[in-house]
């Protein structure tokens, strides 16, 4: 029972860090943006996020701090590939680059400190639940607002207007520009927003789920969030879904060792992209499905003049 | 009002990348030098430390040779495929398969003295990295699916491949149980091309994919159909009309180069096989390739300056004892401003003074 | 005239040229952790010596291809002595000691030695098997719980130790093992404790895990924690059962001082409870009298060279003999053991 319940509440919690960052980039690449930059984003907003909530004290400052500075470094990233017109690949990477150095600069005082990290948020008398409470209801606030986050998400990309703009600009930033709309602000807002949500990850690693800081703690959980938005086939249940399972997988693997089975532990760490491998094969041969989903735009240099 | 305006540049002067490479490394003169004095370094000494402290000796200078070999064949490889909007962005993962292969040659035939060793490891090496890039190209052509998600993420399974070599049938069966193969011996290993360095031959085959780069570019018709098919993914959209020819050849040409790049780096300086076969070769010479200009001779220099910051930034912290961070501040930084200059390769700002009609 | 015949007679390179160290750390230096017990070793170098010796560090050095850059670097820059903390830095390490042959290194855990390059292991199964009886002592659910990095034969040997010191004490316990194959991902290893602690495990082995990761997750979940490497009694004020701590002040200082005499040789060297290399601190007030009044018993023996942990009959877990009555493990043996004693329940991986 208790391996039960450690399964399920370490599966949200293990998914939280990649369902903000998932969603922030999901955002970005539906309005044609592919940001490779997450992992350092990610990075900063780890570092930033423990420093500030380590001298402020105030866990909202950490995560407020994180999110300011994942976003500037996203900024960059939309001033490149926006203004300048650099390619979103090489920019992506470029802020990735900047944002690793930048973690590292800004943590270095900090290296192998702890926190007290978040306190659990009990949801009243579910909490008290037997099984359940422990399982789901005694969680921290961060959390739930992960979920709120991806109802959030797909209410307003599925059902608002600015989530329809959002995807016009993505399905043909031409066609979208013609149309009267601006398409390099709303592209700029979108990677902001990633940015935002990338550092929040960041920052949920190192002062709710691991509270420490750690250079390099991130540990490639940024490259992860880029193959979820491909393995949701950018589908906003499906990303946080694919999160889910991230997330049990990697602590199933931790579970099976403690049982005393050896588990080929390098396959177990490659299986999700194997699998992500697998659906992309898949539904891009259909291609009404991928016309659908998948933001045409994806990667391409904006050409308006 | 007097204000900015871009304009698309006629034609492109000869002399436009060597402007924008000296802007940008103005700009990055300027921004380290306030990194410096933030870390209570003198400006001048921090960013001579950097940038011409390694060109003072001859270990420096071998040292940046060292570092430049993969970043040239990996960027060369790769901006064949980018001409052709082709987006490998998966090198780091098919490096990682040629420095793989080449090593189970080494590993297999240790202790041969024959002179064939090592350009069988050559060959398979390059082979193992078209493999990898191929199943890209496989399922790109075959099932449409895109090629940057999909060399993005083989590279996650490589490296787990990788770590399970080196800490199973490939593991030095004498080394302890620590997850790295066994050290190869002469035969599989690149003579050093200075002495009292760790420059090796295998620049020589950076230097070779260059000049065929060149030429592949500048006669080759293969090379018109790239840029061609290339073309079309921008009206076509997601789906890509890249000829499945194109995509074929880009993908090989840069899988093999990366592949080559690995070769080098486990029969160079690490002289085994291990985990950390590549401190991210593959992703940077996506940034060179792309601060190259897409061109091999501007490539050539893109790599130099890349290998020159790198081994600058580990000089750096001895001799003016800046934090680690600073060096990859100081990567990002040089990026940003290349990325940002090279706009001026396809335009120009000019002042205009009255208001547009 | 005095003075000149002084200076005459001085030898070259002492009084006027103090000796210069590099130190190269495979991690950031913090409070605690592995490399921060090699830079005490480094300041104790400094407080010792005082002008003789000048220090000089490079942190964070990645294992790979850039590592020898650095080292070469210190070479470069006059150094006389290097200290090369881990042990992927080997290969580089020992081509440059055959070029320099006028200088000396030291090395942390390897087994290549040359004339001028030695290496430095702890015997860390010594105080493994004191915080082995400890946990045997405390644990309720006699499930115990090891988050280990890598299957080397150092953190086999100190499994083997911990287990049985536990097995001493108490019989009956379950020891599972987490291998996280991986040298550091503080996310994964307090993963790992949950997953153990969720399987009853009431005392977590955290070995080898260069932050608090584990500490603080088992001092929030009010379970007992045995560290390695450092003290982190100030991570986990409540439930650290115990901490395992190695000290290189006085190796380091030996062989700097022994590099100052030009009388350095290249030799293995093995630091344990005995020369003060290995020593446990901050011992949980929680363990019973007489475990303690054991525990100090076995340390005792071990600091008089009477007793050996690892000595026979010693089955594996496949119940095979692997050291008959009363023989104690080699040394050399001990560099390269691949066997998990009986009653380990997770096996090795591969």
């Amino acid at each position: 029972m208790d391996v039960l319940i450690f399964m399920v509440s370490g599966t949200l919690a293990a998914a939280t860090a990649l369902i903000f960052a998932a969603m922030g980039e999901l955002v970005a690449e539906k309005s044609g943006m592919l940001n490779l930059g997450i992992e350092g984003m990610m990075a900063t907003g780890a570092a930033m996020g423990f420093v500030a909530a380590s001298v402020s004290g105030s866990y909202t400052l950490g995560f407020v701090a994180a999110a300011g500075l994942g976003m500037c470094l996203s900024l960059i990233f939309a001033v490149l590939t926006l203004v300048f017109r650099a390619n979103q690949t090489a920019s992506g990477l470029a802020i990735g680059i900047l944002g690793l150095g930048l973690s590292s600069a800004i943590g270095k005082k900090f290296e192998s400190m702890t926190l007290p990290g978040l306190p659990d948020l009990p949801l009243g008398v579910l909490a008290d639940l037997p099984v359940i409470g422990p399982m789901i209801f005694q969680l921290d606030a961060m959390v739930y607002l992960s979920i709120l986050l991806v109802v959030a998400t797909w209410y307003v990309l599925n059902r608002t207007k600015l989530g329809l703009t959002i995807r016009a600009v993505g399905e043909s930033p031409e066609t979208a520009h013609a149309l009267g709309l601006k398409v390099r602000w709303i592209r700029a807002g979108c990677v902001a927003f990633g940015g935002a949500m990338a550092g929040i990850g960041g920052a949920y690693m190192s002062t709710a789920y691991t509270p420490l800081w750690a250079e390099g703690m991130i540990a490639g959980r940024g490259w992860i969030v880029v193959a979820l938005t491909v393995f949701g086939t950018w589908m906003v249940p499906r990303v946080a879904l694919g999160a889910y399972l991230f997330g049990s997988i990697s602590l199933l693997e931790l579970s099976i060792q403690a049982f005393g089975v050896n588990v080929p532990s390098q396959l177990m760490s490659a299986l999700p992209y194997l699998v992500t491998i697998f659906m992309l094969a898949l539904i891009s041969r259909n291609t009404l499905f991928i016309r659908l989903n998948s933001p045409s735009s994806l990667g391409a240099t904006l050409k308006l003049q | 009002m007097p204000r900015l305006v871009l304009e698309p540049r006629e034609t492109t002067s000869i002399l436009a990348p060597v402007q924008v490479a000296g802007l940008a490394l103005a700009l990055t003169l300027v921004a380290g030098g306030v990194l410096f004095a933030i870390y209570g370094v003198a400006p001048h000494k921090g960013l001579h430390a950097v940038f011409v402290e390694p060109l003072l000796s001859t270990y420096g200078i071998g040292e940046v040779l060292l570092k430049m070999a993969p970043l040239l064949l990996v960027a060369q490889g790769l901006a064949i495929g980018f001409r052709a909007q082709v987006w490998n962005i998966g090198a780091e993962g098919q490096l990682i398969l040629g420095a793989i292969a080449a090593s189970a040659l080494a590993i297999q035939f240790d202790g041969t003295v024959s002179p064939l060793l090592l350009p069988a490891m050559i060959l398979a090496g390059m082979l193992a990295g078209m493999a990898w890039a191929g199943i890209a190209a496989f399922l790109r052509t075959q099932f449409n699916a895109n090629e940057i998600l999909v060399t993005f993420m083989l590279t996650s399974v490589a490296l787990q491949l990788l770590y399970y070599l080196v800490t199973g049938p490939l593991k030095d069966p004498m080394g302890f149980n620590f997850p790295q193969s066994i050290s190869f011996g002469q035969s599989a290993s690149f003579p050093l091309i200075i002495e009292g360095t760790r420059a090796n031959a295998s620049l020589f085959i950076g230097l070779a994919v260059t000049a065929l780069a060149w030429v592949f570019v500048r006669y080759s018709f293969a090379s018109y159909r790239l840029s061609v098919g290339g073309l079309a993914p921008d009206a076509a959209g997601y789906a890509g009309f890249a000829s499945k020819r194109a995509i074929w050849i880009a993908l090989f040409v840069s899988g093999g180069a990366a592949g080559l790049a690995g070769v080098g780096e486990v029969a160079g300086p690490l002289g085994q096989l291990q985990r950390n076969v590549s401190p991210g070769y593959g992703y940077a010479g996506i940034i060179v390739a792309v601060l190259g200009g897409l061109h091999p001779v501007g490539i050539l220099f893109a790599a130099a300056i890349m290998a020159l910051v790198y081994v600058g930034g580990d000089f750096a912290l001895l001799s003016v004892g800046v934090p680690d961070a600073v060096t990859g501040i100081l990567q990002g930084i040089l990026l940003i401003c290349y990325l940002a200059c090279s706009l001026l390769l396809t335009m120009r700002v000019r002042w205009v003074r009255d208001a547009p009609a | 005239m005095a003075a000149s015949v002084l200076g005459l007679t001085a030898l070259p390179g002492w009084a006027e040229d103090p000796l210069k160290i590099g130190f190269v750390f495979p991690s950031p230096i913090a409070d605690v952790g592995w490399s921060a017990e090699l830079n005490a070793g480094r300041v104790a170098i400094e407080e010792h010596f005082g002008d003789k010796v000048e220090t000089i560090f490079v942190e964070n050095v990645p294992e790979g291809p850039d590592a020898a850059r650095i080292m070469n670097q210190m070479a470069a820059q006059g150094a006389d002595m290097i200290m090369l903390g881990s042990f992927g830095y080997m290969n580089d390490g020992i081509k440059l000691a055959e070029q320099r042959p006028e200088m000396t290194f030291i090395h942390a855990s390897g087994y290549k030695l040359a004339p001028n390059f030695g290496n430095f292991q702890s015997r860390n199964y010594e105080s493994s098997y004191l915080v082995g009886m400890a946990a045997g002592d405390v644990t309720e659910t006699d499930v115990v719980g090891i988050v280990a990095a890598y299957a080397i034969p150092e953190v086999i040997g100190m499994i083997n130790g911990f287990a049985l010191g536990l097995q001493e004490v108490n019989p009956d316990v379950t020891i599972k093992v987490v291998w996280l194959n991986s040298w550091f991902d503080p996310p994964k290893a307090q993963d790992s404790a949950r997953a153990l602690m969720a399987q009853q495990a009431d005392v977590i082995y955290s070995l080898y895990q260069d932050t608090p990761s584990v500490v603080t997750v088992a001092e929030e979940e009010e379970v007992w924690v045995i560290n390695t490497s450092s003290d982190m009694k100030e991570y986990a004020p409540t439930w650290l059962l115990a901490s395992q701590i190695a000290d290189w002040s006085a190796y380091f200082i030996e062989s700097a001082q022994a590099s100052i005499d030009g009388t350095f040789e290249g030799t293995a060297f093995w630091g344990g409870m005995a020369d003060g290399t290995v020593d446990v601190r901050s011992w949980a007030d929680a363990i019973s009298d007489d475990t303690m009044a054991a525990i100090t018993e076995a340390s005792d023996a071990m600091k008089a060279g009477t007793f050996h942990p690892l000595t026979g009959p010693i089955a594996d877990q496949d119940g095979v003999e692997r050291l008959a009555d009363g023989v104690t493990i080699a040394d050399p043996d001990l560099l390269g053991i691949d066997w998990l004693v009986a009653g380990v329940e997770t096996r090795l991986p591969n």
